[in-house]
């Protein structure tokens, strides 16, 4: 003992105890040759833990320590080592969009605010990623979301797991046991057990042989459980909640009034109001929150959805701008061009006279915002409505605040009803040098045509512009603005059809209702945004107004489509003409919707091989590939699209994408190096490429990459 | 004080009962749910007050806790969201690593402790409810201990009995067991609410504390365990991590939900000793220093690290 403190320093040194925790190396040496002296030393309390060794397990225990008595030598310990164990493979799903959703939910519960469910874009998960998705956020809600109803808690959830498409699985963890009544009463039952007084300290042994006894086996109350609920007690009551909350969700679908929004934003009001600690308001919590509330607005209007969507994908932008976190790789731009600003929206829906008169006297009523609050939450929406909301709520009881927000919400249904304007709004670019030019739909055509898509961008705006009711450079424009990559919306790993994409092709088809292309487009692109009732109108439209095919499209379908009727409609086609690659086109497009990926590919490649010159089907078989988490395949899909097409930026992307998703961070960042050279207005490639660069540890081009210095990075990564 | 950006959501940290100035932190993307892990060995310079990466190692999925062999120096175990257990020699590239990959757990690994005193060995916690007994040199665990009714989220042995180790659950008891019996010595119905993390004293063995989703840490003595001998509050939400300090008897550090980390003395009233809310996001790591009293060191899903002295500002530069 007295050897053993001179090694170790005894208890007067840092090491814990006399001995008991030789975590220094001289205190190992000094354990290894004097041995380890703790059970001599240890309360005798712990050591008569043991009563007899009936059971061997002590003899297998200290087997083991007798094999290790001197710890083995370091070389020694992986001597021979195992066949090098294979290295993990880094391919995560698409993260940019996952990453910020996730971050909505976990930042959701700082406030205990009611989680909502947002549309997303596909994010290409796997089975497995759903699994883990939906295992672990239903355990660690449990956690986060602390002295909440387990109510509560199951639709934070659901909205989580309904957003991703996730279908909630009974297999889930459910709720802890604890909260079940019969449980707690088993608990105080057998806390009732112990005899009243104190024990004997080594009373307790026995005490927990006869309880044990008792109860037969230390699962015993789960079998107690098991015997008032059925085997699957937990499973059901969750999955009875889980459908509740569905059903909640689809009312939610078909448009039933902002009630439930309301309420929501009543609690949301409530809780900021009660919460006065500044860090909750910087955190990235308030951020959200001023996400939900404009989302509430607009997102559950289907007539509004590309405005919805759009400014979703914007709101996160901005969300981030300034935050120090990862999720600043894709901030930057978006405070240069807020286009699917909800002030534009309102402009267009309803006139702005009524809700922005009424809030800005509110404000000249309040007088001056020097609230601490106020401040903070005006900074990360200057522009904003929000900043309106803000002040209000600094300002105000929440109640009030709540008032005027139903008041709003009222007149914006009512305003939603009058206005059937149904289509996004494509936002003209402000400096166009073609304005004034003689044939700009010819110029745009040939612009197009050499790949210089976004001049041509330019040209068919100044056509449109002189021509609102040109179908066809309307559909130009559309298809120019999809190719060139250059859009708002978030999406991964997919066709990506920006929103001014599909707003320039909304026009195309109110100015020419029947064109085939543009119905063809509309349902490709509504695809990708998954709104699937959207796409299956466009997608029934184009079988309308096709000549061989009219006749199949009865009008009384047309009423309400379901996706199981226009896909049959659709393989019907492909019987009538299994030589029309568009029906193989559309019949890939369907099965993109219904996620059955490898019949999709199988369409795609039929149809390719009636038209293996289009490059754009190339690229749609690679996102199809990608999709279905077959990187490698989606790589020679994309690359017969680039040698068809070289100037395609957006096959350039997804090439990156592809590469990013298998690991190959290198090679990823010489593509979307590439994809940007052709277009720096890719702001989503330049945030995918600002992940690679991290994910490579090339941190060296973060600064290169924030500054869109393409000449540096195009010199670091040639291709 | 030092600071280091991680990636990913911070997890958990360890400092090396080695060298004072090292560190090892467990992270992972997408706050765990879905994603990558990596693991960073972090070295204190001794000049400025800068951390600086050793080395990094990626994995397939989240790591969700570390800790270090007491054995060797270079050694440490890291607990995989994927349900793996892997060991690594940070003294080899990352090429040559995971060293060891053992896949038995059906569920995550939550949480990792590695045995202080036998130091041969080391427990797992998993959410497939069990908890597993290794030693480094076997490709099979040794024994399984299956008793609790739902996730396990920690297990941490005795700092003086080799043989006697205490785990957390969402069963909302804290077990103690005697790798030597075949069932659990003791259950205690401790909280309830979730239990997410336990630890014992490191002075006085029949010590524990446990900390739950109830915002509470209770200490319990495992002679009486009907009563705690004191209640802990003060976090705002669940309490995510509990370690007892290996300089001072009374004094136990925390982290929670509620995005602090907090120093408690649990025999005095006002038992709050200081409360750090240098986190943005949420802390879910913190721990104490066996070589450098007052040294602490915490991380969170604001994906930072933080060491600092007891007394400091961890924020301060």
């Amino acid at each position: 003992m007295a050897m053993r403190e001179l090694v170790t320093g005894g208890a007067a040194c840092a090491v814990p105890g006399s001995s008991s925790s030789s975590s220094n190396p001289l205190g190992a040496l000094a354990n290894a040759i004097i041995g380890s002296s703790s059970k001599t030393q240890g309360s005798e309390f712990l050591s008569g833990f043991r009563s007899a060794n009936q059971n061997g397990f002590a003899d297998a225990w200290d087997e083991i320590q007798h094999q290790n008595q001197i710890p083995p030598h370091f070389d020694q310990f992986h001597g021979p080592r195992p066949a090098a164990l294979p290295q993990p493979t880094l391919d995560g799903p698409p993260q940019r969009v996952l990453s910020s959703f996730l971050h909505s939910f976990v930042g959701s519960s700082h406030g205990s605010i009611p989680f909502r469910p947002t549309s997303l874009p596909l994010l290409g998960l796997s089975d497995g990623d759903k699994q883990c998705i939906r295992d672990r956020s239903s355990i660690m809600a449990r956690h986060f979301f602390a002295d909440k109803s387990e109510d509560f808690i199951n639709a934070q959830v659901n909205a989580l797991l309904s957003s991703l498409e996730i279908d909630s699985d009974a297999r889930v963890k459910g709720p802890m046991p604890g909260r079940f009544p019969e449980l707690e009463d088993y608990w105080n039952e057998s806390q009732g057990m112990v005899r009243p007084g104190a024990p004997a300290v080594d009373g307790w042994i026995t005490e927990y042989s006869q309880h044990r006894a008792a109860h037969g086996d230390p699962d015993a109350w789960a079998h107690s459980f098991e015997q008032q609920h059925g085997a699957n007690g937990w499973a059901s009551e969750f999955e009875k909640e889980q459908s509740q909350l569905t059903s909640i969700d689809q009312m939610r679908g078909v448009n039933i009034p902002n009630f439930e929004a309301m309420e929501q934003t009543r609690m949301l009001a409530h809780t900021l109001a009660q919460n006065n600690d500044p860090k909750f308001q910087n955190s990235k919590f308030l951020q959200f929150v001023s996400k939900m509330s404009r989302g509430e607005l607009i997102i559950d209007d289907n007539q509004v959805k590309p405005v919805a969507s759009g400014d979703w994908a914007a709101e996160y932008q901005q969300q981030y701008t300034g935050g120090p976190s990862w999720a600043d790789e894709f901030a930057h731009n978006q405070a240069i061009n807020p286009k699917w600003d909800f002030n534009d929206l309102l402009k267009l829906s309803h006139g702005p006279e009524q809700w922005v008169n009424e809030f800005s006297t509110e404000r000249e009523q309040h007088g001056s915002a020097d609230d601490q609050w106020v401040n903070e939450f005006s900074k990360l929406h200057v522009d904003d409505w929000a900043e309106e909301f803000g002040q209000q709520i600094g300002e105000n009881s929440a109640d009030n605040w709540a008032n005027a927000y139903d008041e709003f919400m009222n007149e914006q249904v009512a305003a939603k009803q009058r206005s059937d304007a149904s289509r996004g709004v494509y936002v003209f670019s402000d400096m166009n040098p073609y304005v004034g030019h003689p044939n700009p739909l010819k110029e745009g055509q040939e612009l197009f045509r050499k790949g210089l898509l976004s001049e041509a961008v330019l040209a068919l705006e100044a056509e449109v512009l002189k021509n609102p009711e040109n179908a066809e450079g309307w559909r130009l424009l559309g298809i120019a603005h999809a190719e060139n990559d250059d859009d708002q919306q978030l999406t991964c790993n997919k066709e990506r059809i920006s929103m001014q994409a599909i707003a320039a092709m909304m026009r195309a088809q109110e100015a020419d209702p029947a064109n085939l292309e543009v119905l063809l487009s509309l349902g490709v692109s509504h695809t990708n945004e998954l709104e699937q009732a959207a796409a299956l109108k466009y997608l029934y439209g184009w079988l309308h107004n096709h000549p061989k095919y009219g006749t199949l499209a009865t009008p009384e379908l047309s009423e309400s489509l379901y996706y199981a009727d226009v896909s049959r409609l659709f393989i019907e086609a492909s019987q009538m003409f299994p030589e029309d690659a568009d029906v193989h086109i559309v019949l890939g497009v369907l099965y993109n919707l219904s996620r059955e990926y490898d019949k999709a590919i199988e369409s795609f490649q039929t149809a390719l091989k009636l038209r293996p010159h289009d490059y754009s089907l190339w690229n749609k078989l690679g996102a199809t590939q990608a999709n279905s988490v077959q990187s490698a395949d989606a790589i020679l899909a994309y690359q017969q699209a680039l040698d068809l097409k070289p100037n395609y930026v957006r096959a350039w992307a997804n090439m990156g994408i592809s590469y990013a998703n298998q690991g190959m961070y290198e090679e990823s960042i010489r593509y979307y190096v590439r994809a940007l050279a052709m277009n720096p207005k890719a702001d989503n490639a330049w945030q995918y490429l600002r992940i690679s660069l991290s994910s490579a540890s090339r941190n060296d081009m973060l600064e290169a990459c924030d500054s869109r210095n393409l000449d540096v990075l195009q010199k670091e990564f040639p291709l | 004080m030092p600071v280091f950006k991680t990636p990913f959501n911070g997890y958990s940290v360890k400092f090396s009962p080695f060298y004072e100035s090292r560190l090892a932190v467990a992270t992972a993307q997408n706050f765990g749910i879905l994603g990558n892990g990596r693991i960073h060995v972090l070295d204190l310079s001794p000049t400025a007050p800068t951390l600086s990466q050793l080395v990094s190692f990626d994995t397939a999925d989240g790591v969700y806790d570390l800790s270090w062999s007491e054995s060797h120096d270079s050694l440490l175990v890291a607990a995989i969201a994927d349900g793996s257990v892997k060991i690594y020699d940070t003294a080899l590239p990352p090429t040559a690593n995971p060293i060891r990959s053992l896949h038995e757990h059906t569920r995550e690994v939550h949480s990792t402790d590695y045995n202080p005193t036998r130091r041969d060995s080391f427990l797992t916690a998993s959410w497939d409810d069990t908890i597993k007994l290794w030693t480094v040199d076997r490709p099979t665990s040794v024994r399984t201990f299956k008793e609790h009714a739902y996730c396990v989220y920690n297990a941490a042995w005795n700092p003086r009995h080799s043989d006697v180790f205490c785990s957390a659950s969402g069963d909302c008891t804290l077990r103690i067991w005697d790798v030597r019996e075949a069932g659990s010595t003791m259950i205690i119905p401790a909280h309830e609410f979730e239990i997410l993390a336990c630890d014992w004293n490191k002075y006085d063995d029949c010590v524990i504390a446990s900390a739950s989703v109830d915002k509470s840490i209770k200490l319990w003595d495992v002679r009486n365990y009907r009563v705690p001998i004191a209640v802990l509050n003060g976090h705002g939400y669940a309490v995510r991590r509990v370690k007892f300090s290996p300089h001072r008897r009374n004094v136990l550090a925390s982290c929670s939900y509620d995005m602090t980390a907090c120093l408690w003395d649990f025999m005095v009233e006002d038992a709050l000793v200081a409360r750090y809310d240098h986190h943005t996001e949420f802390a879910v790591g913190v721990d104490m220093s066996v070589l450098v009293d007052g040294l602490l060191a915490s991380t969170g899903w604001d994906e930072l690290v933080y060491v600092w002295q007891q007394g400091m500002d961890p924020r301060a530069v």
